[in-house]
């Protein structure tokens, strides 16, 4: 795997972002959105305490906001046929699987550290600083595991005649037990202070579904991009 | 294949039918009525855990055939991948279909998000993903690699949704389903050995009939084609 070739291909991408800024800029107001109609929708009696929803609020509105992204990101690459040139290069498949990958993750993290402050500031009455560390640890994991299962299907469903139809269909089910750990852990930090010891099944639990997908993806990525 | 060494589809029916109608005879008279809780309605559980086990097995097979298609690009296994899967979610339908009669028999609910049940709804819906997948890509090869592709990474999603789902609070149902191993009695085990031999000669029956069907269908498929280029 080149070093060179993954830091140019990541460059290209986070360059034209910044240029354009249309991921960005759509995805944080898909966020902001999400959370405003989460409060409307939650909110049924007045002073509702959502600190319970906070967890399955948060992770909901990652997972779309990902699934956003996820399908720019490639369908940039194919509508000018800059991805032909991409394979055309002499870079290795997996190479380009993990920038595209990385460029998911930042653009992810980039979201949810501006959306995460006011998340809090909506829905959070407690003060929650002592345990930034492991809710940091439960995003890292679980936005990994998130953009390599997303990296792999979008590359796959951008070759499909559906395109963008198809993507939330194959990656949404497949993504339920990162939803499903992310969220009781997110819930459990918020709502009971856990800490590290007690969240340790579910950090576990992110760290082998990452592991696994991102040996899935180095084994198949190759049949995934096509010639 | 090896699954032509199994025998022709019509011996497996037949074996299928004597062990599944033997297994539903020892069912409701040889095998005693459920001690605990569960009394009658446990009966369905030999045709409900033969059942999911020949769901998974379905998988597996699918699985392992997506792995061999990579490998060699030959189109049998495709093919091969392609009715497994599609046995599969038949028998994860009837999964949900059984569970749910078990479960509004047992607990008085048609639908508990009891772990297995959970998981086996989000199998169903994964599977189904399968199918539209198929159904976007036009070309052959790409059709056949993507979803084998998809069938590789749908099998390891399903033992990580089991586990996940353990992450759930636990709702008013215990999970009863522990009708497992040590904790059954002999005539239990006799009775539900042969409906699981029966359910997995089913499934190897369906798999060897959809598959000559299914190559059927692409032979007749390339002599339409033939004959349209001919006339």
């Amino acid at each position: 795997m080149g070093r060179r070739q993954y830091a140019a291909i990541l460059r290209k991408d986070l360059i034209r972002e910044l240029r354009t800024r249309e991921m960005l800029v759509s995805m944080f107001l898909f966020v902001m959105l999400a959370l405003v109609i989460f409060h409307f929708a939650f909110s049924v009696r007045a002073g509702t305490d959502l600190t319970y929803f906070t967890g399955g609020m948060l992770w909901v509105t990652f997972v779309f906001g990902a699934l956003l992204g996820l399908n720019r990101s490639f369908a940039q690459e194919k509508d000018e046929a800059c991805l032909d040139g991409l394979l055309l290069c002499p870079v290795d498949r997996v190479t380009i699987f993990l920038a595209k990958m990385s460029g998911n993750l930042i653009y992810l993290l980039v979201i949810q550290v501006l959306a995460v402050p006011v998340f809090s500031l909506f829905f959070i009455k407690t003060s929650y600083a002592v345990h930034l560390g492991p809710f940091l640890l439960v995003v890292l994991l679980a936005d990994l595991g998130i953009c390599a299962l997303g990296t792999l299907l979008a590359t796959i469903s951008m070759s499909s005649r559906a395109r963008d139809l198809l993507l939330p269909i194959v990656f949404l089910p497949l993504v339920v037990p990162v939803l499903i750990a992310a969220t009781a852990a997110t819930t459990g930090i918020f709502a009971r202070g856990d800490g590290l010891g007690s969240l340790g099944g579910k950090l576990l639990f992110l760290a082998v579904y990452d592991a696994i997908f991102l040996v899935a993806a180095y084994g198949t990525y190759e049949f995934a991009i096509g010639e | 294949m090896a699954l032509k060494k199994l025998g022709s589809p019509a011996a497996l029916f037949v074996g299928a039918a004597a062990f599944l109608v033997t297994g539903l005879l020892l069912a409701f008279w040889y095998a005693p009525t459920d001690a605990s809780t569960m009394g009658f309605s446990q009966k369905i559980f030999y045709f409900h855990a033969p059942i999911a086990e020949c769901a998974l097995l379905a998988f597996a097979v699918a699985f392992v055939a997506a792995v061999q298609y990579l490998r060699t690009q030959k189109s049998v296994y495709d093919r091969l991948g392609y009715v497994s899967v599609r046995l599969g979610l038949l028998f994860s339908l009837l999964v949900m279909a059984t569970g749910m009669i078990w479960g509004k028999a047992a607990w008085g609910v048609w639908w508990a998000w009891e772990p297995r049940l959970t998981t086996f709804l989000v199998v169903c819906l994964l599977y189904a993903a399968y199918f539209v997948l198929r159904q976007t890509v036009e070309d052959e090869t790409r059709r056949a690699t993507f979803a084998a592709v998809f069938a590789i990474i749908a099998f390891v999603d399903v033992p990580l949704t089991f586990f996940a789902t353990r992450f759930m609070p636990a709702g008013l149902h215990p999970v009863v389903f522990t009708t497992g191993g040590a904790r059954m009695e002999g005539s239990m085990l006799f009775t539900f050995c042969l409906t699981m031999i029966g359910m997995t000669l089913l499934l190897a029956a369906l798999l060897r009939l959809e598959l000559a069907e299914q190559a059927l269908k692409e032979e007749l498929d390339e002599l339409k084609i033939r004959a349209e280029a001919g006339a």
